[in-house]
Protein backbone atom coordinates (compact mmCIF):
# COMPACT_ATOMS: atom_id res chain seq x y z
CA UNK A 1 0.00 0.00 0.00
CA UNK A 2 1.21 3.40 -0.36
CA UNK A 3 2.09 5.98 2.22
CA UNK A 4 -0.73 8.12 1.29
CA UNK A 5 -4.59 6.80 0.98
CA UNK A 6 -7.79 8.11 -0.21
CA UNK A 7 -11.04 7.13 1.89
CA UNK A 8 -14.37 7.44 0.23
CA UNK A 9 -17.30 6.64 2.66
CA UNK A 10 -20.09 5.61 0.72
CA UNK A 11 -24.02 5.08 0.74
CA UNK A 12 -25.69 4.43 -2.25
CA UNK A 13 -23.74 6.70 -4.06
CA UNK A 14 -23.33 4.82 -7.89
CA UNK A 15 -24.77 7.69 -9.80
CA UNK A 16 -21.77 9.99 -8.52
CA UNK A 17 -18.78 7.90 -7.66
CA UNK A 18 -18.03 6.97 -10.80
CA UNK A 19 -17.26 10.28 -11.47
CA UNK A 20 -15.34 10.94 -8.46
CA UNK A 21 -13.55 8.17 -9.06
CA UNK A 22 -12.57 8.81 -12.48
CA UNK A 23 -11.58 12.44 -11.19
CA UNK A 24 -9.01 10.82 -8.93
CA UNK A 25 -7.14 8.45 -10.93
CA UNK A 26 -6.15 11.66 -12.96
CA UNK A 27 -4.01 12.01 -9.44
CA UNK A 28 -2.78 8.45 -9.31
CA UNK A 29 -3.57 7.74 -5.71
CA UNK A 30 -4.72 4.43 -4.00
CA UNK A 31 -8.33 4.37 -3.26
CA UNK A 32 -10.52 2.68 -0.33
CA UNK A 33 -14.03 3.02 -0.85
CA UNK A 34 -16.02 1.72 2.44
CA UNK A 35 -19.72 0.74 1.22
CA UNK A 36 -22.06 1.51 3.93
CA UNK A 37 -24.28 -1.44 3.38
CA UNK A 38 -25.43 0.18 0.02
CA UNK A 39 -28.45 -1.20 -1.65
CA UNK A 40 -27.35 -0.17 -5.05
CA UNK A 41 -24.50 -0.63 -7.14
CA UNK A 42 -21.43 1.32 -5.24
CA UNK A 43 -19.65 -1.33 -4.43
CA UNK A 44 -19.45 -2.74 -7.95
CA UNK A 45 -18.90 0.65 -9.41
CA UNK A 46 -15.78 1.36 -7.15
CA UNK A 47 -14.30 -1.45 -7.87
CA UNK A 48 -14.68 -1.09 -11.70
CA UNK A 49 -13.06 2.29 -11.36
CA UNK A 50 -10.17 0.84 -9.69
CA UNK A 51 -10.56 1.49 -5.94
CA UNK A 52 -10.56 -0.99 -3.10
CA UNK A 53 -13.54 -2.16 -1.39
CA UNK A 54 -14.45 -2.70 1.98
CA UNK A 55 -18.01 -3.83 2.35
CA UNK A 56 -20.01 -3.03 5.41
CA UNK A 57 -22.65 -5.27 6.32
CA UNK A 58 -24.50 -3.30 8.67
CA UNK A 59 -24.53 0.48 8.22
CA UNK A 60 -22.20 2.29 10.05
CA UNK A 61 -22.83 5.98 8.98
CA UNK A 62 -20.26 8.23 7.51
CA UNK A 63 -18.08 8.32 10.78
CA UNK A 64 -18.37 4.51 10.76
CA UNK A 65 -17.07 4.02 7.45
CA UNK A 66 -14.88 6.73 7.53
CA UNK A 67 -13.62 4.81 10.67
CA UNK A 68 -13.43 1.57 9.02
CA UNK A 69 -11.17 3.09 6.38
CA UNK A 70 -8.91 4.63 8.80
CA UNK A 71 -8.24 0.99 10.54
CA UNK A 72 -7.69 -0.50 7.20
CA UNK A 73 -5.12 2.15 6.04
CA UNK A 74 -3.48 1.91 9.25
CA UNK A 75 -3.14 -1.94 9.42
CA UNK A 76 -2.07 -1.82 5.62
CA UNK A 77 0.76 0.86 6.64
CA UNK A 78 -0.61 3.95 5.21
CA UNK A 79 1.46 6.77 6.58
CA UNK A 80 -1.81 9.59 5.20
CA UNK A 81 -4.63 9.32 4.65
CA UNK A 82 -7.31 12.00 2.94
CA UNK A 83 -11.33 11.60 3.30
CA UNK A 84 -13.68 12.68 0.91
CA UNK A 85 -17.40 12.47 -0.01
CA UNK A 86 -18.73 10.33 -2.24
CA UNK A 87 -21.12 12.61 -3.85
CA UNK A 88 -18.65 14.75 -5.93
CA UNK A 89 -19.18 17.70 -3.65
CA UNK A 90 -14.86 17.71 -3.01
CA UNK A 91 -12.54 18.56 -5.92
CA UNK A 92 -9.59 16.36 -5.92
CA UNK A 93 -7.58 18.91 -7.14
CA UNK A 94 -7.50 20.17 -3.76
CA UNK A 95 -6.01 17.11 -2.32
CA UNK A 96 -2.55 18.90 -2.53
CA UNK A 97 -3.34 21.64 -0.34
CA UNK A 98 -4.66 19.43 2.27
CA UNK A 99 -1.28 17.49 2.36
CA UNK A 100 0.90 20.40 2.63
CA UNK A 101 0.47 21.61 5.97
CA UNK A 102 0.96 17.69 6.68
CA UNK A 103 4.45 17.55 4.77
CA UNK A 104 5.62 20.63 6.20
CA UNK A 105 4.97 19.04 9.46
CA UNK A 106 2.34 22.00 10.93
CA UNK A 107 -0.32 20.17 11.31
CA UNK A 108 -1.94 16.49 12.33
CA UNK A 109 -4.93 16.93 10.62
CA UNK A 110 -6.15 19.56 8.08
CA UNK A 111 -10.00 20.30 7.13
CA UNK A 112 -10.84 21.16 3.73
CA UNK A 113 -12.55 24.44 5.17
CA UNK A 114 -15.41 25.83 2.87
CA UNK A 115 -17.74 27.82 5.57
CA UNK A 116 -19.99 29.80 2.81
CA UNK A 117 -21.19 26.67 1.11
CA UNK A 118 -23.88 25.80 3.90
CA UNK A 119 -27.23 28.25 4.50
CA UNK A 120 -27.56 30.83 6.68
CA UNK A 121 -29.18 27.99 9.40
CA UNK A 122 -26.60 25.51 9.56
CA UNK A 123 -24.05 28.34 9.84
CA UNK A 124 -26.42 29.06 13.17
CA UNK A 125 -26.28 25.62 14.52
CA UNK A 126 -22.72 25.85 13.96
CA UNK A 127 -22.15 29.18 16.05
CA UNK A 128 -24.12 27.78 18.86
CA UNK A 129 -21.78 24.26 18.30
CA UNK A 130 -18.98 26.83 18.62
CA UNK A 131 -19.81 28.76 21.61
CA UNK A 132 -20.86 24.82 23.51
CA UNK A 133 -17.87 23.33 22.94
CA UNK A 134 -15.34 26.88 21.97
CA UNK A 135 -14.28 25.12 18.78
CA UNK A 136 -12.40 27.64 16.59
CA UNK A 137 -12.62 26.15 13.15
CA UNK A 138 -14.93 27.73 10.75
CA UNK A 139 -16.18 24.67 9.02
CA UNK A 140 -17.09 21.75 11.24
CA UNK A 141 -19.14 19.37 9.12
CA UNK A 142 -16.66 18.88 6.33
CA UNK A 143 -15.44 15.26 5.36
CA UNK A 144 -12.53 17.01 2.89
CA UNK A 145 -9.91 16.08 5.43
CA UNK A 146 -6.54 14.78 5.49
CA UNK A 147 -5.03 12.82 8.87
CA UNK A 148 -1.27 11.92 9.46
CA UNK A 149 -0.42 8.64 11.21
CA UNK A 150 -1.19 10.13 14.78
CA UNK A 151 -3.86 11.04 14.06
CA UNK A 152 -5.08 7.99 12.23
CA UNK A 153 -4.45 6.19 15.45
CA UNK A 154 -6.17 8.18 17.55
CA UNK A 155 -9.24 7.88 15.43
CA UNK A 156 -9.31 4.82 15.09
CA UNK A 157 -9.45 4.29 18.73
CA UNK A 158 -12.30 2.34 20.30
CA UNK A 159 -13.46 5.83 21.91
CA UNK A 160 -14.56 7.04 18.93
CA UNK A 161 -16.20 4.26 17.84
CA UNK A 162 -19.79 5.14 19.65
CA UNK A 163 -19.79 8.75 17.47
CA UNK A 164 -22.71 8.89 14.78
CA UNK A 165 -21.54 12.01 13.10
CA UNK A 166 -17.64 13.35 11.74
CA UNK A 167 -17.94 16.82 13.03
CA UNK A 168 -18.18 18.24 16.70
CA UNK A 169 -17.60 14.82 18.90
CA UNK A 170 -14.74 13.45 16.06
CA UNK A 171 -13.38 17.74 16.25
CA UNK A 172 -13.23 17.32 20.73
CA UNK A 173 -11.17 14.33 20.33
CA UNK A 174 -9.02 15.81 18.33
CA UNK A 175 -8.83 18.68 20.49
CA UNK A 176 -8.06 16.65 23.91
CA UNK A 177 -5.40 14.49 22.09
CA UNK A 178 -3.35 17.43 21.12
CA UNK A 179 -3.93 17.02 17.53
CA UNK A 180 -3.05 19.63 15.68
CA UNK A 181 -5.97 20.87 13.11
CA UNK A 182 -5.54 23.47 10.67
CA UNK A 183 -7.84 24.39 7.63
CA UNK A 184 -7.23 25.58 4.50
CA UNK A 185 -9.40 27.17 2.02
CA UNK A 186 -11.40 24.90 -0.53
CA UNK A 187 -14.49 25.14 -3.17
CA UNK A 188 -16.93 22.98 -2.16
CA UNK A 189 -19.22 22.00 -5.45
CA UNK A 190 -23.29 20.70 -5.00
CA UNK A 191 -23.76 17.66 -4.71
CA UNK A 192 -24.04 15.30 -7.98
CA UNK A 193 -26.59 13.87 -5.83
CA UNK A 194 -28.85 16.36 -4.85
CA UNK A 195 -30.28 16.62 -0.93
CA UNK A 196 -27.83 15.71 2.19
CA UNK A 197 -28.46 11.98 2.93
CA UNK A 198 -27.54 12.72 6.58
CA UNK A 199 -30.30 15.77 7.33
CA UNK A 200 -32.64 14.22 5.29
CA UNK A 201 -35.78 15.92 7.55
CA UNK A 202 -36.22 18.21 10.23
CA UNK A 203 -36.91 15.33 12.55
CA UNK A 204 -33.33 14.17 12.12
CA UNK A 205 -31.90 17.27 12.03
CA UNK A 206 -33.66 18.34 15.81
CA UNK A 207 -32.60 14.64 16.74
CA UNK A 208 -29.15 15.91 15.82
CA UNK A 209 -29.05 18.92 17.49
CA UNK A 210 -30.16 17.46 20.53
CA UNK A 211 -27.87 14.85 20.33
CA UNK A 212 -24.89 16.53 19.39
CA UNK A 213 -26.17 19.25 22.19
CA UNK A 214 -25.81 16.26 24.79
CA UNK A 215 -21.95 14.93 23.57
CA UNK A 216 -20.90 18.65 24.28
CA UNK A 217 -22.50 18.86 27.41
CA UNK A 218 -20.92 15.56 28.27
CA UNK A 219 -17.72 16.48 26.97
CA UNK A 220 -17.06 19.92 29.11
CA UNK A 221 -13.83 19.55 31.61
CA UNK A 222 -13.47 16.13 29.77
CA UNK A 223 -9.85 17.19 27.93
CA UNK A 224 -7.89 15.54 30.76
CA UNK A 225 -9.65 12.57 31.40
CA UNK A 226 -9.90 11.37 27.63
CA UNK A 227 -5.58 12.41 27.64
CA UNK A 228 -5.89 9.67 30.60
CA UNK A 229 -7.19 7.36 28.40
CA UNK A 230 -5.23 4.65 26.90
CA UNK A 231 -5.32 3.92 23.13
CA UNK A 232 -5.66 1.10 21.02
CA UNK A 233 -3.83 1.40 18.65
CA UNK A 234 -3.90 -0.84 14.97
CA UNK A 235 -0.76 -2.40 14.69
CA UNK A 236 0.35 -2.67 10.80
CA UNK A 237 -0.41 -6.08 9.45
CA UNK A 238 2.22 -8.10 9.30
CA UNK A 239 2.07 -9.49 5.41
CA UNK A 240 3.11 -13.06 4.82
CA UNK B 1 -62.54 -13.77 52.01
CA UNK B 2 -58.50 -14.88 52.02
CA UNK B 3 -56.37 -13.90 53.72
CA UNK B 4 -54.14 -10.23 51.96
CA UNK B 5 -51.16 -12.92 52.52
CA UNK B 6 -52.59 -15.60 50.15
CA UNK B 7 -53.70 -13.11 47.39
CA UNK B 8 -49.74 -11.58 47.65
CA UNK B 9 -48.25 -14.95 48.24
CA UNK B 10 -50.00 -16.08 45.15
CA UNK B 11 -48.79 -13.12 42.78
CA UNK B 12 -45.25 -13.80 43.92
CA UNK B 13 -45.02 -17.52 43.68
CA UNK B 14 -46.55 -16.20 40.08
CA UNK B 15 -43.69 -13.77 39.17
CA UNK B 16 -41.06 -16.38 40.37
CA UNK B 17 -42.23 -19.23 38.62
CA UNK B 18 -42.33 -17.48 35.39
CA UNK B 19 -38.93 -16.09 35.83
CA UNK B 20 -37.51 -19.50 37.03
CA UNK B 21 -39.50 -21.39 33.64
CA UNK B 22 -37.07 -18.42 31.54
CA UNK B 23 -33.95 -19.20 33.69
CA UNK B 24 -34.54 -22.71 32.85
CA UNK B 25 -35.30 -22.58 29.60
CA UNK B 26 -32.39 -20.72 28.36
CA UNK B 27 -34.05 -17.34 27.60
CA UNK B 28 -31.92 -15.05 29.56
CA UNK B 29 -27.88 -15.11 29.97
CA UNK B 30 -26.15 -15.83 33.11
CA UNK B 31 -25.74 -12.26 34.28
CA UNK B 32 -29.38 -11.18 33.64
CA UNK B 33 -31.07 -14.32 35.11
CA UNK B 34 -28.73 -13.66 38.64
CA UNK B 35 -30.85 -10.25 38.92
CA UNK B 36 -34.20 -11.51 38.19
CA UNK B 37 -33.72 -14.67 40.23
CA UNK B 38 -32.43 -12.61 43.33
CA UNK B 39 -35.59 -9.96 42.66
CA UNK B 40 -38.01 -13.15 42.16
CA UNK B 41 -37.04 -14.39 45.49
CA UNK B 42 -37.13 -10.70 47.03
CA UNK B 43 -40.90 -10.89 45.90
CA UNK B 44 -41.78 -14.39 47.04
CA UNK B 45 -40.46 -13.44 50.66
CA UNK B 46 -42.66 -9.84 51.21
CA UNK B 47 -45.71 -11.63 49.51
CA UNK B 48 -45.43 -14.48 52.56
CA UNK B 49 -44.72 -12.22 55.01
CA UNK B 50 -45.66 -8.54 54.22
CA UNK B 51 -45.79 -7.31 57.71
CA UNK B 52 -41.99 -7.11 57.36
CA UNK B 53 -43.01 -4.45 55.15
CA UNK B 54 -44.40 -2.27 57.99
CA UNK B 55 -41.90 -2.72 60.45
CA UNK B 56 -39.54 -1.68 58.17
CA UNK B 57 -41.35 1.62 57.63
CA UNK B 58 -41.84 2.00 61.00
CA UNK B 59 -38.36 1.98 61.57
CA UNK B 60 -37.57 4.53 58.86
CA UNK B 61 -39.82 6.73 60.54
CA UNK B 62 -41.94 6.31 56.96
CA UNK B 63 -45.78 7.41 57.69
CA UNK B 64 -47.35 5.60 55.03
CA UNK B 65 -45.64 1.99 54.76
CA UNK B 66 -47.02 0.79 51.58
CA UNK B 67 -45.25 3.46 49.93
CA UNK B 68 -41.79 1.81 51.07
CA UNK B 69 -41.97 -0.94 48.00
CA UNK B 70 -43.35 1.57 45.73
CA UNK B 71 -40.52 3.49 46.41
CA UNK B 72 -37.83 0.99 46.61
CA UNK B 73 -38.98 -0.65 43.36
CA UNK B 74 -38.73 2.47 41.23
CA UNK B 75 -35.42 2.93 41.96
CA UNK B 76 -34.06 -0.66 41.11
CA UNK B 77 -36.05 -0.03 37.60
CA UNK B 78 -34.40 2.91 37.15
CA UNK B 79 -30.75 1.57 38.15
CA UNK B 80 -31.93 -1.41 35.95
CA UNK B 81 -32.70 0.55 33.31
CA UNK B 82 -29.75 2.65 33.66
CA UNK B 83 -27.55 -0.67 33.35
CA UNK B 84 -29.28 -1.80 30.48
CA UNK B 85 -28.28 1.13 28.55
CA UNK B 86 -25.02 0.88 29.23
CA UNK B 87 -24.79 -2.91 28.11
CA UNK B 88 -26.48 -1.88 25.31
CA UNK B 89 -23.49 1.08 24.36
CA UNK B 90 -21.06 -1.65 25.01
CA UNK B 91 -22.70 -4.28 22.52
CA UNK B 92 -22.78 -1.26 19.83
CA UNK B 93 -19.17 -0.57 20.28
CA UNK B 94 -18.70 -4.51 20.02
CA UNK B 95 -20.70 -4.37 16.92
CA UNK B 96 -19.86 -1.65 15.28
CA UNK B 97 -15.59 -3.09 15.76
CA UNK B 98 -16.55 -6.47 14.56
CA UNK B 99 -18.64 -4.93 11.33
CA UNK B 100 -15.43 -2.74 10.29
CA UNK B 101 -12.96 -5.90 11.28
CA UNK B 102 -15.50 -8.34 8.91
CA UNK B 103 -15.08 -5.58 5.87
CA UNK B 104 -11.14 -5.81 6.56
CA UNK B 105 -10.70 -9.57 6.53
CA UNK B 106 -13.03 -9.33 3.45
CA UNK B 107 -10.68 -6.78 2.00
CA UNK B 108 -7.51 -8.72 2.61
CA UNK B 109 -9.22 -11.99 1.61
CA UNK B 110 -10.37 -10.47 -1.89
CA UNK B 111 -7.19 -11.34 -4.04
CA UNK B 112 -7.30 -14.61 -2.64
CA UNK B 113 -10.73 -15.38 -3.60
CA UNK B 114 -10.32 -13.62 -6.92
CA UNK B 115 -7.27 -16.03 -7.71
CA UNK B 116 -9.90 -18.93 -7.06
CA UNK B 117 -11.41 -20.50 -10.74
CA UNK B 118 -14.91 -19.12 -11.22
CA UNK B 119 -14.66 -16.40 -8.61
CA UNK B 120 -16.41 -13.23 -9.02
CA UNK B 121 -14.86 -10.09 -8.04
CA UNK B 122 -16.64 -8.72 -4.33
CA UNK B 123 -20.01 -11.18 -5.11
CA UNK B 124 -22.11 -11.43 -2.11
CA UNK B 125 -23.77 -14.78 -0.52
CA UNK B 126 -26.99 -14.27 0.04
CA UNK B 127 -26.24 -14.45 3.64
CA UNK B 128 -23.99 -11.81 3.33
CA UNK B 129 -26.44 -8.89 2.17
CA UNK B 130 -26.03 -5.65 3.87
CA UNK B 131 -28.80 -4.61 6.42
CA UNK B 132 -29.79 -1.50 7.83
CA UNK B 133 -29.42 -1.45 11.61
CA UNK B 134 -29.18 2.72 12.32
Amino acid sequence: MSDTVIVIPARNEAPALGGVLQEIRKISMQVIVVDDASSDETSHVARENGAEVLSLVIQLGAWGATQTGLRYALRQGAQTVITLDADGQHEPAHIVDLLRPLHEGTADVVIGSCPMRVSALRRLAWNYFRWLTRLRMDDLTSGFRAYNRRAMEILASREATLLDYQDVGVLMIMRAKGLRVSEVAVEIGLRRNGVSRVFHSWWVVMRYMIETTVLCLANVGGQTSLQKRDLEVEQPERTP
Amino acid sequence: MIPYQWTTAIIGFLIAGSILFLVRRDHMHGPYAVWWLASSAVVVLISLFPGFINLVAGRLGIAYPPILPVFVGMGLILIKMLTMDLERSRQELKLRRLTQRLAMLEATLEPVRNAEPDSKPGADTPEEKPVSAR
